[in-house]
């Protein structure tokens, strides 16, 4: 070990800039893998004690599976189990606000952005929740419009005992009065306002309808308490979960979506690192041979050589990853603060500081020590296999590398061969391997094209370069070594691929999502509730919204959306893909099939617009491609959905989707059946377009009074909303392309890396061309040439490849439900990757020719 | 006493129509604490032969044997181990490792053996005095002239106390005054330190600092002289400057 050890930090310290460089490529790696998957959990944290606040410690809470309302008679069914002490009725949503609901000034940000709106019956709650009033009194039950707050919310808000409390309502707002002022409680969801429950059904439009029933049994024993449960859940059904509420939320899945596209992400940044790692060991006991000979002629074993290789990859790899975590609970920790706003504002859900679980941290030192360590092997395994006898006369054998390129140029041209056939597939999983499989077989592929293709660009080069014939030279430099220059362009192309693959991904996404925009929410006036990502939390309207506009002169055509959660029952319906769970949780979006498809417009990909009428034949749904694909549901199926009276069945009559719902499990049915299954009849979404020859001004300041009413709702024009999407949409995506640009810099790395190596070992040679009359400036040029050839090369490579991936990757997800629309050529991504290819080609070659035109006539000539 | 022994060494390299002979059933023996010089022209052989002595490379055909072992038996590991304790290497180009400093490279084989840094170094640093480099200890190759680089490579070859001393054209790099003192110290290293010392050299003026000069030419044996006369004196490079001249002839 002492040697090994020896041997491996005085080499890292002998060869500082290297170390750091390789370094670096793993940091990158740790650095976003733990970055990110901190920053997600967090979130999806955060969005869970909001949702969890609401619930006080009792011994049971029963709830809808889907987190629906269900009758208040269900509250007698609880109350007869034996050994139920007292139990009640709650009604209890969040409630989120629009923005500066309170404050009414742009220029300050909210304090306050979601309300818990809890409805008790006034007798019930104070026996049973422990929470102490700090001022004034507790509800009453002829209270009508009064609310008891919490000192949170009356600090936030600014209100005094007797002062009135404005609501988001389904009649527009309310207001009620504060008569007593709660203590304040440690953990999220301050905001608390509890009202009576008649007045919470009103005020929510969910008349006789409750979300909870909280139980306090009369027994203390654990096994006791868990008979009463038992009993409970028996009497209730399969249709009611006792506990807190699932975390079955649509935002939830949104979350985990994007968690695992970070994932796949890092991932990627993590196997262009272990290339980097590969290529630099590679280089590295190229670089020593004879050192290594050397060693092996004194006496030393393969295991030492071995070991002290190993060894130095180990180092490299303990000490990127130490930093890549530190980096990157530093990226979650000032992506926590700087998103906590925005989720706060537009998501409504309160960030918390960054939380890190075990698990991901062992997997994240697991990943980046174990990527170091294994790309490092194979190098440091062949560097085992160099003779004693190298140390006297470092000899290529090109025979045997021949033999080596033209087995693994098979190899690779079966991979890519079998990445084709999965591209036939459609499968998912298939496509994701074909992937991999085909970014393998390039870089197996790419040594035996080195030749030809530096012959090719050498020759543009050439005819840049045309007076000093340094092209030429640049080119033959380049031939000579194939094997390194290959791996050098293997990375360039690696790095270009994920950029382009990653850009066309974006376009023809973005281009799907936005002719789905267009066609649903192309309406003249839309009516959006605060938050579309999580539908539950939002305030709807009753009826009288739409029939005030309806009566509006000069309003043409309307209808509206409403939603429901549900849980849906896939595995009798006989899907595959459910194995673990037979159930999912599910977003209803009710339509009017009358009117739906004169104002708005689903997009299909399976059945037609026939489906609307089948829809109004009752108990028939339209699931959108992310609920069909993840659960496997097919036109034709019977999903049996649960609902407070029992599972009923709903018959799937087509397959598709809107904007707003595409990345959610949801499923489009009737207003009739959404009222009759699951007792919501509230607006969430309501469209309008003008009535022709209408006076758009007019029309339009009556529209928008309407809708100051109604604050929990945003009017927006059609058009508007979608030049705003778009603009959205260009901000992620130019966000994006500055992340992977980001994911190409290791490739500069490795350019660096190959020149500053060919620089050194051509020492003599730079020598000889400047003792017979060569300039500086010619030898910068030559290496200059050089450089820009290995990155033509890798980028030319890259560009193929990232086109073929990116097919790969929309054909992926398209099949995972997403509407990624059809194929869009990358434009972007490929001008992108060709001035960042070339550009960092012309970049690398800096510190190379520097030091190439440095180097005395007579120091290089002396140099072995 | 003979220490190594190699019987018919025959070493072709390639195989069918272009194979070429470098070594034909060359026999040779060296006993302890001997001197021997192998000359010979460009591609006779000579590298060949030491390469095979110290176990770097197998023959085609015969054995070499020290201490009564056979090397080209011998498994990777114990031949590693064996090069390690009983063998010494010196090269042209010194191939001292640049990131270690002198007194390290010098203690390399007792490290590699598993010697505890201490004790390696304290004996490196003990050799680096014997072989003229006392207060160098620190330098690293690149602080070091090549006469001094070839030095440490000599107290490298020589601190784990091996029998054979094996030295590929020591000289070959340095000039005429380093060459001079080098040969001067494999010298001592034979007759005071009793290490068999096996040089290949071209250079008739360093073969004549050995006891014993062996000739090859094309892949054989053709002649074998004992110097008898002074040491080191131009009359004893005369007469191997005359005798390689008759050879080439």
């Amino acid at each position: 070990m002492g040697i090994r050890l020896t041997l491996a930090v005085r080499y890292l310290r002998g060869r500082r800039l290297r170390a750091l460089l390789t370094t670096l490529a793993v940091v990158f790696g740790v650095f976003v893998i733990f970055g990110m998957n901190i920053l997600v959990p967090t979130m999806k944290d955060a969005m869970q004690s909001t949702l969890m606040a609401a619930s006080d410690k009792v011994d049971a809470t029963v709830t809808q599976r889907s987190g629906e309302v269900f009758p208040a008679s269900m509250l007698d069914t609880v109350r007869s189990v034996p050994g139920v002490r007292v139990a009640q009725g709650m009604l209890s949503r969040p409630v989120n606000l629009p923005a500066h609901f309170y404050t009414h000034d742009a220029s300050k940000p909210d304090r306050v952005s979601v309300l818990d709106l809890v409805g008790v019956v006034p007798a019930d709650a104070q026996g049973m929740s422990a929470a102490a009033l700090q001022e004034g009194r507790f509800l009453t039950a002829d209270d009508t419009t009064a609310a008891v707050i919490s000192r949170t919310l009356a600090d936030s808000v600014g209100l005094r005992l007797g002062e009135p409390l404005l609501i988001p309502s389904a009649q527009g707002t309310t207001p009620v009065t504060v008569v007593g002022i709660l203590a304040p409680r440690t953990e999220p969801g301050n905001e608390r306002v509890l009202v009576t429950l008649i007045e919470a059904q009103a005020l929510l439009a969910v008349p006789g309808q409750i979300t909870s029933i909280e139980a306090d049994f009369s027994a203390s024993s654990q096994p006791e308490r868990e008979t009463i449960k038992a009993a409970i859940q028996k009497r209730m059904g399969p249709g009611y979960i006792l506990g807190a509420l699932d975390s079955t939320s649509s935002l939830y899945g949104a979350l985990n979506a994007s968690q695992i596209g970070f994932s796949a992400f890092a991932v990627l940044a993590l196997f262009m690192g272990a290339f980097i790692i590969f290529n630099t060991f590679r280089t590295l006991v190229a670089e020593r041979r004879r050192d290594i000979g050397m060693l092996r002629a004194i006496g030393a074993s393969r295991g030492t050589v071995v070991g002290a290789i190993v060894i130095e990859g180990l180092i490299q790899g303990v000490v990127g990853t130490a930093i890549g975590l530190v980096l990157g609970y530093l990226l979650a920790f000032a992506g926590t603060a700087a998103i906590a706003p925005m989720v706060g504002q537009y998501v409504h859900i309160r960030m918390g500081a960054p939380r890190v679980e075990p698990g991901i941290l062992i997997v994240t030192i697991v990943l980046g020590i174990g990527v170091t360590l294994g790309a490092g092997l194979f190098p440091a395994l062949s560097a085992g296999r160099v003779t004693p006898m190298e140390a006297l006369r470092p000899v290529e054998t090109p025979s045997a590398y021949r033999r080596t390129i033209g087995v693994s140029a098979i190899v690779g041209i079966a991979l890519v061969a079998v990445s084709l056939v999965a591209l036939v597939s459609k499968n998912v999983g298939l496509l994701a391997l074909g992937a991999v499989l085909f970014m393998i077989g390039l870089v197996l592929v790419a040594p035996v094209l080195v030749r030809p293709l530096a012959l090719v660009f050498g020759r543009v080069a050439a005819l840049l370069f045309a007076r000093q014939g340094t092209g030429t030279l640049a080119e033959g430099n380049l031939s000579r070594q194939p094997s390194r220059a290959a791996v050098t362009a293997s990375t360039t192309m690696i790095a270009l691929a994920i950029i382009v693959a990653l850009g066309a991904m974006t376009t023809s996404m973005s281009t799907g999502f936005l002719g789905i925009l267009k066609k649903g929410l192309g309406s003249d006036y839309i009516f959006v509730p605060q938050s579309v990502g999580v539908w539950q939390n939002n305030v709807g309207a009753t009826t009288s919204l739409a029939d005030r506009l309806r009566a509006t002169p000069g309003v043409g055509k309307l209808t509206s959306l409403r939603y429901a959660g549900a849980v849906a029952d896939v595995a009798s319906a006989g899907a595959k893909g459910a194995a673990a769970s037979s159930t999912t949780s599910l977003s209803l979006m009710a339509i009017d099939p009358a009117t739906f498809p004169d104002v708005s417009a689903l997009s299909f990909t399976a059945g037609s617009e026939k489906a609307y009428a089948e829809l109004a034949a009752g108990r028939a749904m339209i699931a959108n491609p992310m609920f069909a694909s993840s659960a496997g549901v097919k036109v034709g199926d019977t999903i049996p959905l649960e609902t407070v009276d029992g599972p009923r069945g709903y018959r799937v009559v087509a397959i598709a989707t809107d904007f707003l719902d595409a990345k959610v499990q949801t499923a489009f049915i009737s207003q009739v059946d959404l009222a009759r299954d699951f007792h919501r009849t509230d607006d969430m979404l309501i469209q309008l377009d003008l009535a022709p020859g209408a006076n758009a001004v007019a029309v339009g300041a009556a529209v928008k009074g309407a809708g100051a009413d109604y604050p929990q709702f945003s009017v927006i024009e059609g058009r508007a909303y979608y030049e705003q999407m778009a603009a959205l949409f260009r901000a992620v995506f130019s966000g994006l392309y500055v992340l992977l640009a980001f994911l190409a810099l290791p490739a500069l790395i490795t350019i660096l890396n190959t020149l500053v190596i060919s620089v050194i070992e051509r020492t003599r040679e730079i020598g000889m061309l400047r003792a017979v009359g060569t300039t500086r400036v010619q030898v910068n040029r030559m290496i200059l040439a050089e450089a820009l050839i290995l990155s033509a090369i890798g980028t030319a490579f890259g560009i193929a490849a990232g086109i073929y991936l990116g097919y790969l990757l929309v054909s992926a997800i398209s099949s995972a439900g997403f509407p990624s629309g059809i194929f869009t050529f990358p434009w972007q991504g490929t001008i992108a990757a060709i001035i960042v290819g070339l550009g960092f080609g012309a970049v690398a070659s800096i510190v190379p020719s520097r030091k190439a035109g440095e180097l005395t006539i007579v120091e290089a000539l002396r140099y072995e | 006493m003979s220490l190594i022994r190699a019987t018919k060494l025959t070493k072709l390299y390639g195989t069918g129509e272009a194979a070429v002979t470098a070594l034909d059933r060359v026999s040779l023996t060296v006993n302890a604490g001997e001197f021997v010089a192998i000359m010979g022209p460009s591609g006779c052989g000579k590298s060949t032969l030491l390469h095979l002595l110290g176990g770097l490379d197998r023959p085609t055909e015969g054995s070499v044997e020290i201490d009564g072992k056979d090397l080209t038996k011998l498994p990777d590991t114990q031949l590693a181990e064996l090069r390690r304790r009983r063998i010494g290497f010196i090269f042209q180009f010194y191939n001292l490792i640049p990131v270690l400093d002198a007194q390290e490279n010098a203690s390399l084989p007792l490290l590699l053996d598993g010697v505890r840094a201490p004790a390696a170094n304290g004996k490196g640093a003990e050799w680096l005095r014997k072989v003229g480099l006392a207060n160098r200890e620190r330098h690293t190759p690149s602080q070091l002239s090549g006469g001094q680089q070839q030095r440490v490579a000599i107290a490298r070859s020589l601190i784990a106390d091996p029998a054979l001393i094996l030295a590929d054209e020591p000289t070959g790099n340095l000039d005429t005054r380093s060459a001079d003192e080098i040969a001067a110290l494999l010298k001592k290293v034979s007759s005071e330190w009793g290490r068999a010392v096996v040089m290949v050299t071209h250079d008739p003026r360093i073969a004549a600092y050995a006891d014993r000069i062996v000739f090859l030419k094309d892949g054989t044996v053709v002649d074998e002289t004992r110097l008898t006369g002074k040491v080191g004196t131009d009359g004893g490079a005369d007469s191997v400057r005359a005798r390689i001249d008759a050879l080439s002839k």
